[in-house]
């Protein structure tokens, strides 16, 4: 029996999501036999902006539900009418990106629709039942634990980072616009109004970076913290810092990798004074290669590396300086 | 008219050592516990608002276990004005989905009159931000996430600043509504009359058939989602160890691998 599975595509400034990507490119890998649909919300001139892309997505079909009252997002809005798409199509997984929107989306549409949802999930699979099988995270990345739901669809959000994105095969993807019904949509929005609103810049994506040079605690000052700056400019590489760097204000909360920062998926990543604890470590589970430079030998990160070299962090920086600078 | 906020809290164990029940939930009792971090926050912006009008009476709720009243006891003695704990074993084993059922039978039953919910951003024990979505759902009122900062407030409506990683808005909402906040560790200040106030107040304590809860929709019972393993990650690679005194070496050793992977051209 094959499985009908639905993504969320979220765009924003008429730019489809990276997580959205990430879904599907997972799904389409891992979920054999299973047909992968789309669904995405908005008004004419916001879909219209994206619709080339959301072509190159290698989606079977997407939903498009289009509308003037959908201009802007908003959660009860785009929660109401998604749900009247799923009951429509009864897909067997839902899945959306557990961004800042899709975090209050998706527990509104389960409410809704009475059914089950995992938040922030880093793995899923589907088993033998074709149920889904969805990991995540908990207790601040101490523990993992694998949650299953009675109802349908198996409803997940996915954490950014947790799925590279891989060559999908391209295929004809058909448009059907859905036609929900807004009439209890018109009298929500009445009693919201988005008063100001203040883009922030985006930093560049540097998650996906060849080579990410990344410091913690090892580095035993702000100043030493810097070097890591200036390494990875040399090196053409991007800097990172783990989460107890960033909580003494060594660096900013935009580079931090572990469990509540970035995902990241280098070719190569190199930690210099990071311990490795778990909460980190699931952040960097994608890199394809991990070089850990640490003075202490028992650190948990010289165990899980694929090279431990058990040296002063900010000496053997101090030498790459002087040595790319020559 | 007085104007009714309800603030919902959870007690979360303030300890690293989990203990996990035979169902794979985790076993509370008998764990040192504190109010979630981001509920105090929640608890700060009602105390905000009740700032900014003059009548106005603010209801900390919670769900959990009989040891959740210290909780209770600590909101109010941090400002709420009276209490209520949901608490029935048919309630145990909630998920988000029957966590939100159970509260908003709560409101239906007993604050069917509410001008604010206020919750905290997520609980940190489970991190999911699920149930005020949810609850705001359950009650069919619109809401606002990632809530930083109160603007102004009067019977009608309130205007709240939201700031999530994209974009900062500033956000007006028509009563009744659910705000939910991302401040953490909000520090509130003593106040004297509040503590001896909690001294003297009892917290109510409801059973499911207190709220006229359908108990079918509660625990584990109600709850779609399920734990079927919890596990300490396996994260393992074959480390190779390079012990090497002279950091040129070492240097070198980085360096070429550097530029191996700089050259391998992957998927």
């Amino acid at each position: 029996m094959t499985t009908k599975t639905l993504v969320y595509i979220e765009s924003n400034n008429h730019v489809i999501e990276r997580v959205s990507k990430e879904i599907i490119s997972h799904v389409k890998h891992f979920f054999a036999d299973s047909t992968v649909y789309g669904v995405i919300a908005g008004d004419e001139y916001s879909i219209e902006a994206v619709l080339p892309e959301l072509k190159k997505l290698g989606l079977e079909n997407v939903f498009v539900i289009q509308n003037p009252l959908l201009s802007t997002y908003n959660v009860c809005s785009y929660s109401n009418v998604i749900a009247q798409l799923i009951s429509n199509i009864s897909p067997d997984v839902f899945l959306m990106g557990a961004t800042s929107n899709g975090r209050e989306l998706a527990p509104r549409i389960a409410s809704k629709l009475d059914i089950g949802l995992t938040a922030d999930c880093t793995d899923l699979q589907l088993d033998i039942d074709e149920k889904l099988l969805a990991t995540r995270p908990t207790y601040g990345g101490k523990m993992m634990a694998t949650i299953i739901s009675k109802t349908k669809p198996n409803f997940a959000t996915v954490r950014q980072g947790a799925f590279k994105l891989r060559q999908i095969p391209m295929q004809q993807t058909e448009i059907s616009y859905f036609n929900a019904n807004l009439a209890d949509v018109a009298g929500m929005l009445d009693k919201y109004e988005i008063l100001k609103t203040e883009d922030k810049e985006q930093p560049e994506d540097w998650t996906n970076a060849d080579v990410i040079v990344a410091g913690g605690l090892g580095l035993k000052s702000k100043e030493n913290f810097e070097l890591i700056y200036r390494l990875a400019e040399l090196l053409d590489a991007k800097p990172a810092a783990s989460r107890a760097a960033v909580e003494l204000g060594w660096a900013p909360q935009s580079i931090q990798v572990g469990q509540t920062g970035n995902s990241v998926n280098p070719k190569l990543y190199i930690a210099f004074g990071i311990s490795g604890a778990l909460q980190h470590m699931i952040g960097i589970t994608n890199a394809q290669k991990i070089i850990a430079v640490n003075i202490d030998k028992n650190a948990p990160i010289m165990n899980t590396a694929d090279i431990a070299i058990p040296a002063d962090a900010v000496e053997v920086i101090n030498s790459m300086l002087s040595k790319l600078s020559d | 008219m007085t104007f009714k906020i309800a603030v919902f809290i959870k007690q979360v164990p303030d300890t690293d050592d989990i203990r996990w029940t035979e169902h794979n939930t985790i076993q509370r009792e008998g764990l040192e516990s504190v109010i979630n971090p981001y509920d105090i926050g929640a608890i700060q912006l009602a105390k905000n608002v009740k700032f900014l009008l003059n009548d106005c009476e603010i209801t900390a709720v919670s769900m959990g276990p009989m040891q959740a009243q210290e909780s209770l006891k600590e909101a109010l003695a941090m400002g709420c004005d009276n209490a209520f704990l949901l608490c029935d074993k048919k309630f145990a084993g909630s998920d988000t989905l029957a966590t939100a059922y159970v509260l908003s039978q709560f409101i239906n039953t007993h604050l069917n009159d509410f001008n604010l919910i206020i919750c905290g951003y997520q609980a940190v024990d489970g991190d999911t931000a699920q149930t005020p979505s949810s609850l705001a759902q359950k009650l069919n009122i619109p809401q606002i996430t990632n809530v930083t900062a109160l603007k102004d407030v009067n019977n009608e409506y309130s205007i709240w600043f939201k700031e999530t990683n994209s974009y900062n808005q500033q956000i007006k909402i028509q009563h009744p509504a659910l705000i939910s906040t991302t401040i953490k560790n909000a520090e509130i200040l003593p106040d004297i009359n509040s503590y001896i106030r909690a001294n003297s107040t009892e917290v109510n304590v409801l059973s499911a058939d207190a709220i006229m809860a359908d108990t079918l929709k509660t625990g584990f019972a109600g709850s779609p989602t399920q734990v079927k393993k919890a596990f300490r990650p396996e994260i393992k690679r074959n480390t190779k160890l390079i012990e090497e005194e002279n950091t040129d070496k070492i240097v070198d050793c980085i360096l070429d691998i550097i530029k191996e992977c700089k050259e391998r051209d992957d998927d």
